[in-house]
């Protein structure tokens, strides 16, 4: 790769993840006006670029002897792994920011490493409420990891490839959400808790009056935000890649149809905040480890029966 | 000698240095939650190594592995020591003889790995690693070991769902209720409560079941 390469990943991933994470804030608010019945004000647009600007002049809160550079460190760990997980994910058979041969494993690898951050968010602050909410997230990492890993395992089988680009070529004529029709409903489950998003946020929860965010405020809340915003791009993103064709469609080009799946993916997973109640932290682990893993385990047989 | 560019010396002395930086502070911290995420980043800065050796699926699987391991560790740690936090400053050293013996022990020994053994003096293929690795390791065994793994996997989980589902509240989303206030009764048994008409019903009775009443008595007050 020429230097010139170089800076123009790094350039298209910082892109991709800004104006993503723009979009999934005017998504939530789109979809939330649609929801209640309200018509669509030209304020959706223009929301959250005033939400930023009223978080970049805030002053920011902080708690009796919190742990400060753990703090500190938490957005910024958490966006910077929504970007790696990002990167890996093709945007046409040509464009693609780091062409790795275990790009599956890396973005299994970024997401798994994802709950650190959360936690010491949670932890750090040295206050009750998000430290329940850090620990909750724990549990509900556990529970999630399994289904998340085992469903992006089961797309690398039919392509006898860990390489996503190799994982979308083999979608050639039949898609993995048709060929393997359990995984991404299991994803996107999984990517919605890893975000804690909509049903799946336990540790960010109202209940909990802010949880491991309930601490935070300014320029570090919108650094917060964004990351989680981040996190669902890339999940949106690698959704469309393994289970939805990636670049493969006919008439538009291929980072044309990339683009429309992801933003597919995109709006069911924000939309989900709207539709759906935050499901009990207990009911969530008992759901994942008694259905959830074994229907995973289940999705892997199939596309073992499906490569074989 | 295999030729290496720059930027690859300067990130395998950058990354190795900050392993062993991050692997010390491990000890020299006084929070276990601290600890674990040092020995974390340790991890990931020895996977960064591997990676600028080519062992590009070993470094990212040992990421990925010790992130969530790491996690678990924090969150057991803190549960076993009643330290519900894990802020309260502790001493992360203790027998400190035997274990100045067994590191010296083990840093000889690895050392005299890395100063004696014969190393292969060519590039690593650019593609292919990790199949090569999977050759390596298990060869034509591949199918037997995935199919015993994921066999293995279902029984453990089958395992925990067995152990799990009936503890001693019941069933596992039954211990998030309060348990019963009667003492003839387990706890976890309780018929539901309905919180709104047991009030009445409850005036006139005496002993345990007053702190339940007060507890009613503040829902409706708060509702």
């Amino acid at each position: 790769m020429t230097a010139t390469a170089w800076w123009g990943a790094i350039a298209g991933v910082g892109l991709a993840i800004i104006v993503g994470a723009y979009l999934v804030a005017v998504a939530d608010r789109a979809i939330a006006s649609v929801v209640a019945g309200e018509p669509m004000r030209s304020s959706i647009l223009a929301g959250p670029a005033r939400s930023v600007a009223l978080g970049l002049v805030q002053s920011r809160t902080t708690t009796e002897r919190p742990d400060g550079a753990a703090w500190a460190l938490a957005p910024a760990l958490y966006l910077g792994l929504a970007a790696a997980a990002l990167a890996v994910v093709p945007l046409s058979e040509t464009l693609l920011a780091a062409d790795i041969e275990n790009g599956l494993v890396l973005f299994g690898a970024a997401q798994a490493l994802a709950v650190i951050p959360v936690f010491l968010n949670g932890w750090s602050p040295n206050s009750i409420l998000p430290l329940i909410g850090a620990f909750r997230f724990i549990a509900q990492a556990l529970s999630y990891e399994m289904p998340n890993l085992l469903a992006l395992l089961s797309v690398s089988v039919p392509a006898s490839s860990l390489s996503i680009h190799d994982i979308v070529a083999s979608q050639h004529g039949l898609w993995n959400v048709v060929r393997l029709p359990l995984g991404l409903p299991l994803f996107l489950f999984a990517a919605a808790s890893l975000a804690f998003w909509g049903p799946m946020n336990l540790p960010d929860g109202a209940d909990l009056a802010g949880g491991t965010q309930a601490e935070t405020s300014g320029l570090h809340l919108v650094a917060w935000r964004a990351g989680r915003a981040a996190m669902l791009v890339a999940a949106a993103a690698m959704g469309a890649a393994a289970f939805l064709g990636g670049w493969l469609g006919p008439g538009l080009p291929g980072w044309a149809w990339m683009v429309v799946k992801t933003l597919v993916l995109l709006v069911l997973l924000v939309g989900s905040r709207h539709v759906a109640a935050r499901v009990r932290a207990e009911r969530y682990v008992v759901i994942s480890w008694a259905v959830l893993i074994p229907l995973a385990l289940l999705n892997v047989m199939i596309a073992a029966v499906v490569a074989l | 000698m295999i030729e290496t560019p720059l930027a690859v010396d300067v990130a395998f002395w950058f990354f190795g240095v900050a392993s062993v930086v991050t692997a010390w502070l491990v000890f020299r911290t006084d929070s276990m939650v601290r600890a674990s995420f040092y020995l974390l980043a340790s991890f990931v800065n020895v996977g960064v190594v591997l990676l600028l050796m080519r062992a590009e699926y070993l470094s990212l699987i040992l990421i990925l592995m010790m992130a969530g391991e790491m996690a678990i560790m924090a969150v057991f740690m803190v549960m076993f020591m009643m330290n519900p936090a894990g802020l309260n400053p502790m001493n992360m050293v203790h027998q400190h003889r035997a274990s100045v013996a067994g590191g010296v022990a083990t840093f000889v020994a690895l050392g005299a790995v890395g100063v004696f053994a014969r190393f292969p003096d060519r590039p690593a293929r650019p593609t292919g690693v990790t199949f090569a690795l999977g050759q390596e390791l298990l060869g034509e065994s591949m199918l037997v070991f995935e199919s015993a793994g994921a066999a293995l996997l279902a029984t453990m989980i089958a395992a925990i769902a067995l152990a799990s589902s009936r503890g001693r509240y019941g069933q596992a989303d039954d211990g998030s209720d309060a348990p019963a206030f009667d003492p003839d009764r387990p706890f976890g048994d309780a018929p539901p409560r309905p919180v709104a008409s047991k009030h009445e019903e409850q005036a006139g009775k005496e002993g345990a079941d007053d702190m339940h009443d007060m507890r009613n008595m503040d829902h409706e007050r708060m509702a």
